[in-house]
């Protein structure tokens, strides 16, 4: 195992190359890539490595990368690319193109601030708004995580009872600029752990239609699949923690991870970076007495809310802490959180929106208020920078 | 263990937190090294952050309370800067100054101090326009905290930096500590956060100007730099500025810039080897301008150019009447001297009319520049051979004496059979032929050597009838001393030529009839020239000896005299008397000898405290290739010169080689390090505070913030980024 200093762009770019590779016996690789801060560092590294049967492909857009993404899916490629913030935006219809078709595309998401006025820092507001493309999310906490999770994405995409594209999230510069010693996949295990793509609708000899018009009760079919493959996300993904542990020794993290939450009394519930600082807290407030715990939100889609429930049940106390905001609602996480639990004490934090710098002493902050309240309030900011 | 990183964005501030990362790592430890990314404008204020620890790090916040403190330009350290640095924590700083200083006015740290800056800019690291100072400074934070420098240098060879290791050792070797001393003071972190106003405020206006200028490292000044040809030239000749005179002004401009340095346009613009075209930066991109072809043009299309003369009554006599000895004459009499020339010959001219073939250089054009010299008021004697005493004599009776007699002793074949017949010096062979081209030769003509004498007389014998012409030389073609034009042109007339072969025996009963060589191995770069035991043989009819001349100076002066750095004393004794050209230098050439005549007739006046003495020439780098941005030049090839067929040229006797029929080929001179006010540098300031001022420009300091764009984009090298 090779253990390099990387910032989490090139531990992504990394990972793709070698899930690129491994599909070589099959139909190869593609992607279609167009750069944006802060994700370029990433694509600029995959367009310089060698991928046999490979073919990375800069583009004059977004819209387009994902066009192509889309190309080479349907002829049975693997395929990734890589986008941030207003990218994404941009991107969103064939997005949601890609969610509908089924194809197991797989791209890691430097989540920034949506402009303008421009803020290139992080901010989960971005694939937010493509919760509802019909992808699977899944939120890093670390360099590893980055890298792990777009070799073991292909795995969870590609499954036939999954078919559905895969969005590997993760905090702009926090992460993605950020160099940390990352333990490289070594090419001969990925191609073990992934096995060569074997799309059952692709492009091929027999001709199909492909996005044609679709009836009402077309639509609602097709909606119900989408929907029953999310919900069978969660067994899979278990097999896969399980394979990539067999292969890599390393963990992959469910798509809930509670922290001290077995007597805790109070949680605070985040996503990305974010649970690091508040696991800090955590031990903070437990040495002060407090019997608190933590709850990180690994997988956003599909939302695991009887998972998340189950985690929550016996806490009185709820704090959830979005780094987005959904305005006149309040943060997604929160809001989603509480329609899954339907748990009565359920307060809303927003809090380092724009990328500020989310230090302890606001997360104890934002516990402190918690703990002095006896009825949820309307979810309120917390101003960081 | 945290460490913040302070500097300018372009500076490297991340990457060097980046590599004490790679260092931190290589011990094994776990880190974290990221930037603080904003509006990358360089210049502009950036930090850098480093984590260490011996577990996983999950802290993922910017460091507050560093440990070190790494400062790449000084002018950032401040109250600001050093807030949240723990008590007895090192600061180092990039700074030519003592830490002791910096230590007083932050008490209770230590600190370190390197001149970064001038270690990177002597090592080269950066930019053409801006120092890079980041992997130099790593050295001397590693030896100011205390890593090994082992550490250091595989986290270089990680990132692959390792050319730039031997400035981090400069950086480790110089670095100087001041322990700290007393405690720290209070100092307040910077403020974050700028207010934001409410939606109605509309009547704000626009934000506060920000005088960028204040993050200025280095500044543009716009500077006049030699350009390569000049540089190049032996003569002196202002060759960028006759090209650039010839394009902007015509010939005759052109001319009176020529004329101060050199009287022989028309000829050196013939017989030189071409030194300047040779330095032309257009050579590494679509082919050297043909300056020397310029030259020609424009000593043959402009009226010989009156220089102004002064008045004055010195006098001079000037032994030697080739290239040096005229143009020693020339400058004295522009300085208003009374100049007596002195030649054994009976014309002036020395070498250009004895030993170089009218085909090369029509003895009209030679006669018309030497006697605008002579129409100077330059008293000629010909046909006298000057003695040691007259010399004497010369030296009583005038303020300055020029001995330029040149290379008068030919070098002999010291082999069996030197003493046949039919072996002649090459220079007397060409001296008898220029006299008269159309003696007749035949047979067989084997020249040996491998100069611009053998390839004349090898020339010279085919237009006299030789069947065959041979020229054997000792070393490969491309250590001939001869110009390879002249080569190129000798082997497309016929000449045939051995290499690797030298003369060890002459046969023949009376007359010579062949030639036996040694073959030769080695010569090349660096190789050391040897005989084999091979032997080769020519059968011949004449052969001709172009070994080489040697100056014989002694035989111009009384037997007490010496010479030091060309000038003569008699005992300790100075005297007015000066060697000049290949009598004293023997550098070879036709611009040598001008350039070193002119030289010295500067040396010879300020003997008398008369002007500012001989030029200082070449003091600066001029600006070379990859200084220089092709880019912004349109590829333009180079205008040749038609030259006759190799038949017609040996059936006539005609000049070879004919000029330039227009001066356009001085469009393409790229006026290195010389302004030419393109207004790219205006274009391409991100600041937009490059204005035109004063027929230049004018950049607005208060605004610069010294990214060294215009510098970088300067097609020519006219601008140079100053350390501020």
């Amino acid at each position: 195992m090779s253990l390099q200093l990387l910032t989490a762009n090139h531990a992504a770019a990394i990972a793709a190359a070698s899930a690129g590779r491994a599909n070589r016996g099959a139909r190869g690789f593609g992607s279609g890539v167009y750069p944006i801060t802060p994700q370029t560092e990433c694509i600029e590294m995959l367009s310089g490595l060698d991928i046999e049967k490979g073919s990375v492909i800069p583009v004059e857009s977004e819209h387009s990368a994902m066009a192509v993404c889309m190309g080479f899916a349907m002829g049975g490629a693997r395929t990734f690319t890589a986008s941030s913030s207003n990218g994404l935006a941009y991107m969103a219809e064939n997005v949601f193109a890609a969610g509908a078709y089924r194809l197991p595309i797989v791209m890691m998401a430097v989540n920034r601030t949506l402009g303008p006025p421009w803020n290139i820092w992080v901010d989960h507001g971005d694939t937010l708004l493509l919760r509802d493309c019909g992808w699977i999310q899944i939120y890093c906490e670390d360099n590893q995580e980055v890298h792990d999770l777009v070799i073991a994405a292909y795995r969870l995409a590609e499954d036939r009872r999954v078919l559905l594209p895969v969005m590997v999230c993760q905090d702009a510069f926090v992460l993605s600029h950020t160099l940390m010693r990352t333990e490289i996949a070594e090419q001969e295990k990925v191609d073990r752990f992934l096995p060569l793509l074997d799309l059952a609708h692709r492009l091929h000899q027999k001709p199909i239609t492909v996005g044609g018009l679709d009836f009402p009760h077309e639509t609602e079919v097709h909606r119900r699949q989408l929907g029953e493959a999310m919900g069978r996300v969660g067994g899979v993904w278990k097999e896969v923690q399980a394979a990539f542990q067999a292969e890599f020794g390393r963990k992959l993290p469910d798509p809930v991870m509670p922290y001290r939450l077995d007597d805790a009394e109070v949680a605070l519930v985040s996503m990305g970076t974010t649970a690091s600082t508040v696991r800090v807290v955590v031990d903070q407030l437990r040495e002060r007495g407090i019997k608190a715990g933590a709850l990180r939100i690994t997988m956003m889609r599909p939302f695991p809310g009887e998972a998340v429930a189950a985690a929550l049940a016996h806490v009185g106390k709820v704090g959830v802490l979005d780094r987005d905001v959904s305005p006149g609602l309040g943060g997604v996480l929160w809001a989603e959180l509480r329609g899954a639990t339907g748990l009565p004490m359920v307060q809303g934090y927003m809090i380092g929106l724009g990328g500020g710098d989310v230090r302890p002493e606001h997360i104890a902050r934002v516990a402190d208020d918690l703990l002095g309240r006896t009825a949820v309030g309307q979810p309120m900011t917390v101003e960081v920078a | 263990m945290e460490v913040r990183v302070h500097g300018r964005g372009g500076q490297g501030g991340v990457t060097c937190a980046k590599l004490l990362a790679g260092t931190w790592a290589q011990l094994g430890k776990s880190v974290q090294a990221f930037g603080d990314y904003s509006g990358e404008r360089s210049g502009a204020p950036v930090r850098a952050y480093l984590r260490v620890d011996d577990t996983q790090i999950v802290n993922r916040n910017k460091v507050y309370t560093p440990e070190h403190i790494l400062v790449l330009d000084p002018a950032l350290l401040d109250d600001s800067s050093i807030a949240g640095l723990a008590p007895g924590g090192t600061v180092v700083v990039n700074t030519p100054d003592a830490p002791e200083a910096i230590a007083a006015r932050f008490p209770g740290y230590r600190v370190a101090t390197v001149d970064a800056t001038a270690i990177a800019r002597k090592l080269g690291i950066g930019s053409r326009s801006l120092v890079i100072v980041n992997t130099t400074i790593a050295g001397a934070f590693c030896r100011a905290v205390g890593l090994p420098f082992a550490a250091l240098e595989a986290a270089f060879s990680e990132m692959h930096v390792e050319k730039d290791l031997p400035a981090a050792q400069a950086a480790w070797d110089a670095v100087r500590v001041c322990e700290a001393q007393g405690t720290p003071r209070a100092v307040a972190a910077a403020a974050t956060g700028a207010a934001v106003l409410p939606l109605e405020a509309h009547d704000v206006g626009p934000p506060p100007g920000l005088k960028t200028g204040s993050w200025r490292t280095s500044f543009p000044r716009y500077t006049e730099r030699d350009a390569p040809c000049a540089h190049a030239c032996p003569a002196g000749n202002d060759v960028i500025g006759f090209v650039q005179a010839l394009a902007k002004e015509g010939p005759e401009a052109a001319a009176a810039i020529i004329a101060k340095t050199s009287p022989f346009a028309s000829v050196c613009g013939r017989v030189c080897p071409g030194f300047c075209v040779q330095g032309c930066n257009r050579l590494h991109y679509d082919g050297a301008v043909n300056t020397r072809g310029l030259e020609r043009f424009i000593g043959d299309h402009a009226p010989i150019a009156r220089p102004d003369q002064a008045e004055g009554a010195r006098k001079a006599v000037v032994v030697g009447g080739g290239p040096a000895g005229i143009s020693a004459a020339y400058q004295l009499a522009r300085a208003g001297w009374k100049v007596q020339l002195l030649d054994g010959a009976e014309r002036p001219g020395g070498l250009l009319r004895s030993g170089i073939p009218p085909w090369r250089l029509p003895r009209d054009v030679l006669d018309r520049e030497v006697d605008a010299v002579l129409a100077m008021g330059v008293g000629w004697r010909g046909s006298h051979r000057v003695t040691p005493e007259e010399v004497a004599a010369f030296a009583k009776e005038n303020d300055a004496v020029i001995l330029a007699t040149g290379q008068v002793k030919n070098v002999d074949l010291d082999v069996p059979g030197r003493e046949l017949n039919g072996i002649e010096q090459g220079l007397d062979f060409l001296r008898g032929t220029n006299r008269n081209l159309s003696s007749q030769m035949r047979g067989h003509v084997v020249v040996i050597g491998g100069g611009n004498t053998a390839i004349d007389c090898a020339r010279s014998a085919l237009r006299r009838g030789a069947t065959k012409v041979t020229v054997v030389y000792r070393r490969g073609r491309f250590e001939m001393p001869a110009i390879t034009e002249e080569v190129e042109e000798a082997m497309e007339e016929g000449v045939e030529f051995r290499f690797m072969r030298a003369p060890v025996a002459l046969f023949g009963d009376d007359h010579v009839g062949g030639v036996e060589l040694v073959v030769m191995e080695g010569g090349g770069r660096g190789a050391k020239l040897v005989a084999t035991a091979e032997r080769d043989w020519i059968d011949c009819d004449e052969v001709l000896l172009a070994i080489g001349q040697i100056a014989d100076p002694a035989a111009l002066m009384p037997a007490t005299w010496t010479l030091r750095d060309g000038q003569a004393y008699d005992g300790e004794t100075a005297l007015p008397v000066f060697a000049a050209g290949d009598l004293f230098r023997g550098e070879g050439t036709v611009a040598h000898a001008i350039g070193d005549g002119a030289r010295m007739a500067a040396i010879a006046r300020a003997f008398v405290g008369e002007g500012e003495g001989a030029p200082h020439r070449g003091a600066h780098a001029p600006v070379r290739a990859r200084e220089m941005r092709f880019s912004y030049f349109t590829a333009v090839k180079t205008a040749g010169q038609h030259k006759l067929e190799p038949g017609e040229r040996v059936a006539t006797g005609a000049e070879v080689v004919e000029g330039l029929t227009t001066a356009e080929e001085a469009e393409r001179c790229l006026s290195c390090g010389h302004c030419t006010h393109c207004d790219t540098c205006l274009a391409y300031c991100p600041e937009g505070i490059i204005l035109r001022a004063d027929g230049g420009y004018a950049v607005d300091l208060t605004q610069c913030k010294g990214c060294g764009v215009c510098a970088h984009e300067c097609p020519r090298g006219a601008i140079e980024m100053v350390t501020a």
